[in-house]
């Protein structure tokens, strides 16, 4: 824990990489991923260390004062002012020049020296390694040019360059920590302070304290750290973190809340119902934090790159300098070789991913979709077949009656009987026996004297007779011979893949029920979504054929295969990858754990352990299967930005390389264009904020789906084990 | 000399507007607890960390317009002498600018004020304000250092200005007679507090209006008229040669 704490910057929580900036603030040890974001946490949190905070942009405001009036004098100089009668006064300016320069070069660039310091004697050379060699030649060449009267002064150059880097690299961490606002709510479970009203009186404490049957207030527009039941007062809750449901929530009296939704209108009282590191919540935390840590794979390349990129650079900048020189007066020769340093600094390149795949994680995360890392999104993105497993996946996992056959007695009499019995089950069919009265209005009659036959039904005294409700050995048991046409219609609708219960009273069989297992209500909303954004769909099932192919061609899928076992779904799955980019599948995550790790990208619907086991990748909230369509919306979005901040950032380096090695390049100009840079990807990653929110497919029964299978208890298990 | 000192005239009523946000800065650094010789040091301090940041706008105005012009470090007059097309192109935009600027002064354009307050932002004043709390001795130069720097239509109009001079020592000068006119009344502001009355900070606006409006005006002739000599050779013949 406290070292993956350690691995995100403190000001824009994305993780610092590989060349982390560690300071001590206030007493407390704190990593930083730039310079940048160094000064501005140090603003940012300037009332408790004020003078500290302040002394940063004083040395900002001191070094742009310098730089700025050394600029000016430049400025009057290269604009010819200082020329004919005048140029007497040049040497006396170069000595000003100096004396303003000493302290510019002193303070800014301190901390640029600092960083390649200390990564040097590590043995590794960065970029601020570039930054300090080019400002270290162009001031050195000019302190020896004063000394000896000589009458070329590049001070504007050195200063010039490490105010733009300064002030680029600010920028860039402002647009890093405008990014890092979505996600700073997804780091803060275990950080965050509730108020928990004790003996009558309301004490702040820090939400890894509160323990099961305390009670907490929540105030309107706070975040709920716990989960509980709410005791006093009433208001919405915005639980689309937890559950994806966009829609604001009624918290009556008597409700359950969720840890990490949002109080929205009303002050609540809680009592919390257990330990607040043990939410669903703080496990999406932890996860998103994890996930944050891991590099992509196309990150680790760039950064592979830079590592090998830098020392090129130094010695493309000495052959320039050695080259230009034999043509060229010394000083234009060196000044041609720092704009080879400057501008190939490779900032942008280490910016170009983190800042968008970690956008896109929170974003995920903010609407209950749990990413493992950030190559399962690049993964996500090169999806072109997403395989679907049948049950508790496309259908809700929970039967219902479909059909109701009998020897000529109502229907309604079947069922009314049935569900008087099945009133005293506890068996899923039986459940959906009683639902199906429900459904039809069907009051239930008493029942007397039921007892349950283990692995055959129930028997009990219904309206004053014996009524059996069960299989076929149950029908046999109770010898209630069953008529031919009763049979025949029971076996047809068992080789449907239908189940069955046979209704016996008076002595015979009388009706058969059928129940089948249905659709998810979105799911072929989902499916036609996916097909719209070109993938291909199939359904591996270890269910009998005739139930898939039902279910297959409702939601309009061609290619089903069922009656498999994990193995050999897990054998398609390899053969598919050969035929396709990348193969993701979606399961219930209960039984498909090995099969979900076979998949390139393994989609777990409504149980977040696979994530912690490491068996699935994605995890899609309880009913959140029509978030599917969405998430590869968004993988491809992060996808193509982190591709085009990669071929921008190497691009532009090349590209003002060759410039610069060929002397067209100024270095101030090049210290500019590479401050841009940085910026720019920074803006082109911030776009990713604009992508749109998932859009529910209109399906009226979703919310009541969603809240039958909200008892699922998703993540305790992983809670209790972490 | 002439043109100096109406850029100072300038500056010193449009300060006037300046007294409603800089003012305030000026107002929050406040006195230093040493005595009025270390209150009138601290806002001197200031105001000079704000001077150079106008002046280094300046100069860079006016070479960039020195660059984008061909024709380099010949002698310019401001109605006189023959300008070529890039410069007339320059003198027409800048003009328009500082219209537009005037204008907007006057209240009759909007986009221009939703331009400077959008742009910059919240983040960099609030950044600010950590410094003018701070009591180290180079706090008000770094804070005066950033002042100039923040969006104000009234900087903006005189950097157009300076652009439209085509050379850094008179962009310079001018940012630097603009800037010291702004002196007086910040110092004030730094000393006395807010004691001008709103109808009489609305009076220096229109002022300030006029003054840009007739720069404008003026920058935007160079570049219309034909020939600009016969315009005007008394108003303002002493621009720098």
């Amino acid at each position: 824990m406290s070292a993956s704490a350690e691995s995100l910057c403190r000001h824009c929580l994305l993780p610092v990489g590989a060349r982390a900036l560690r300071q001590t603030i206030g007493g407390e040890n704190c990593a930083f991923c730039c310079y940048g974001c160094s000064i501005a946490f140090q603003v940012k949190n300037g009332r408790t260390e004020e003078w500290e905070a302040a002394w940063l942009l004083i040395r900002l405001g001191i070094g742009g004062f310098l730089s700025m009036n050394i600029m000016l004098f430049s400025l009057l100089i290269y604009g010819g002012v200082f020329t004919g009668a005048d140029a007497r006064v040049l040497p006396t300016i170069d000595v000003l020049l100096l004396i303003l320069a000493t302290p510019a070069v002193l303070i800014l660039g301190g901390p640029f020296l600092r960083e390649t310091l200390v990564e040097a004697a590590r043995g590794r050379l960065t970029a601020s390694a570039l930054i300090v060699l080019g400002v270290g030649a162009a001031y050195v060449y000019s302190a020896v040019a004063v000394a000896e009267r000589n009458a070329q002064v590049y001070f504007d150059t050195a200063t010039m360059v490490l105010m733009l880097f300064t002030l680029g690299r600010y920028l860039e961490a402002a647009g890093r920590a405008r990014a890092a606002r979505d996600l700073a709510p997804l780091l803060a479970a275990e950080r965050e302070n509730v108020v928990v009203v004790q003996d009558g009186a309301e004490i702040s404490r820090p939400v890894r304290e509160v323990e099961a049957g305390m009670l907490v207030r929540v105030r309107p527009g706070e975040r709920i750290a716990v989960d509980g039941i709410v005791v006093e007062g009433s208001s919405h809750a915005d639980e689309a973190v937890i559950t994806g449901e966009s829609r604001p929530v009624e918290k009556g009296l008597g409700a359950a809340v969720i840890a990490g939704s949002i109080n929205l209108e009303g002050s609540l009282l809680l009592r919390s119902s257990g330990g607040g590191t043990a939410t669903r919540w703080a496990q999406i935390c932890r996860s998103v934090r994890e996930a944050l840590i891991r590099r992509s794979p196309i990150q680790r390349l760039g950064d592979r790159a830079v590592a090998v990129a830098v020392p090129g650079v130094v010695l493309m900048a000495a052959l320039t300098v050695l080259y230009w020189s034999q043509s060229l007066p010394l000083d234009r020769a060196m000044l041609m070789g720092v704009a080879v340093l400057v501008v190939a600094c490779p900032c942008a390149v280490g910016l170009a991913a983190p800042l968008a795949t970690s956008l896109a994680i929170g974003r995920l995360a903010r609407h209950g979709c749990l990413v493992r890392d950030a190559a399962t999104l690049e993964a996500m993105a090169r999806v072109g077949l997403v395989a679907f497993d049948k049950t508790g996946t496309l259908t809700l996992g929970k039967p219902r009656v479909v059909a109701i056959e009998t020897d000529g007695v109502a229907s309604a009499e079947a069922l009314k009987l049935a569900a008087g019995l099945e009133r005293h089950s506890e068996h899923g069919l039986g459940r959906a026996v009683l639902s199906a009265a429900a459904e039809g209005g069907i009051d239930l009659p008493p029942a007397r004297d039921v007892r349950v036959v283990p692995g055959r039904g129930i028997v009990g005294n219904v309206g004053g007779g014996i009524v059996a409700a069960g299989n076929l050995a149950l029908m046999r048991a109770m010898c209630f011979p069953v008529g031919a046409s009763l049979a025949a219609s029971a076996r047809r609708a068992e080789a449907n893949g239908h189940s069955v219960i046979y209704v016996g009273w008076g002595g015979e069989t009388r009706a058969v029920l059928s129940l089948d297992d249905t659709p998810v209500p979105e799911a072929r909303a989902t499916i036609d979504a996916l097909r719209a954004r070109g993938l291909r769909m199939t359904v591996l099932t270890g269910d009998l054929a005739p139930a898939a192919r039902r279910v297959a061609a409702a939601l309009a899928i061609e290619d089903v295969r069922a009656g498999l076992t994990p193995e050999d779904k897990r054998a398609i799955l390899g053969r598919h990858r050969w035929s396709h980019d990348a193969v993701a599948m979606v399961g219930d995550g209960l039984n498909d754990g090995p099969v979900l790790v076979e998949a390139d990208v393994g989609i777990a619907v409504g149980t977040a352990t696979d994530l912690a086991r490491e068996t699935a990748s994605v995890v899609l909230p309880v009913g959140g299967l029509w978030l599917l369509p969405w998430i590869i919306g968004v993988a491809r979005a992060v996808s193509s930005t982190v591709r085009t901040n990669l071929l921008w950032a190497f691009g532009y380096n090349l590209v003002a390389l060759t410039l610069a090695a060929l002397g067209m390049l100024q270095p101030i100009i090049a210290a500019a264009i590479m401050a841009g840079s940085s910026v720019l990807v920074v803006l082109n990653s911030l776009r990713l904020e604009r992508l749109p929110d998932p859009v529910a497919p209109q399906v009226p029964e979703r919310v009541a789906a969603a809240d039958r299978l909200q008892a699922a208890p998703a993540l305790s298990a992983v809670a209790e084990r972490s | 000399m002439t043109y100096y000192l109406v850029v100072f005239a300038a500056g010193f009523a449009g300060s006037f507007h300046c007294v409603g946000m800089c003012g305030g800065f000026a107002c929050a650094l406040g006195r230093d607890p040493r005595g009025h010789g270390a209150t009138a040091l601290r806002h001197l301090i200031y105001n000079c960390g704000r001077l150079t940041s106008y002046c280094f706008m300046g100069a860079l105005a006016g070479a960039l317009g020195q660059i984008i012009c061909t024709r380099q470090g010949a002698a310019l007059t401001l109605f006189g002498g023959s300008l070529d097309a890039v410069e007339r192109a320059l003198a027409i935009v800048a003009g328009l600018l500082m219209i537009a600027m005037a204008l907007q002064f006057f209240g009759l354009l909007r986009v221009f004020h939703r331009l400077t307050v959008g742009f910059g932002g919240s983040t960099f004043a609030m950044a600010l304000r950590s410094l003018l709390a701070s009591r180290h001795h180079a706090a008000p130069l770094a804070f005066g250092v950033f002042n100039g720097f923040l969006p104000c239509p009234l900087v903006y109009a005189f950097a157009a200005e300076a652009a439209s001079t085509f050379q850094a020592l008179p962009g310079l000068l001018t940012m630097a007679a603009f800037g010291l006119g702004t002196f007086p009344a910040m110092l004030l502001m730094g000393g006395v507090g807010r004691v001008l009355a709103p109808a009489w900070r609305q009076r220096g606006v229109w002022l300030a209006g006029t003054c840009i409006l007739a720069l404008g005006l003026v920058t935007l002739g160079r570049g219309i008229a034909p020939f600009g000599a016969h315009m005007s050779h008394g108003l303002l013949a002493g621009h720098p040669a």
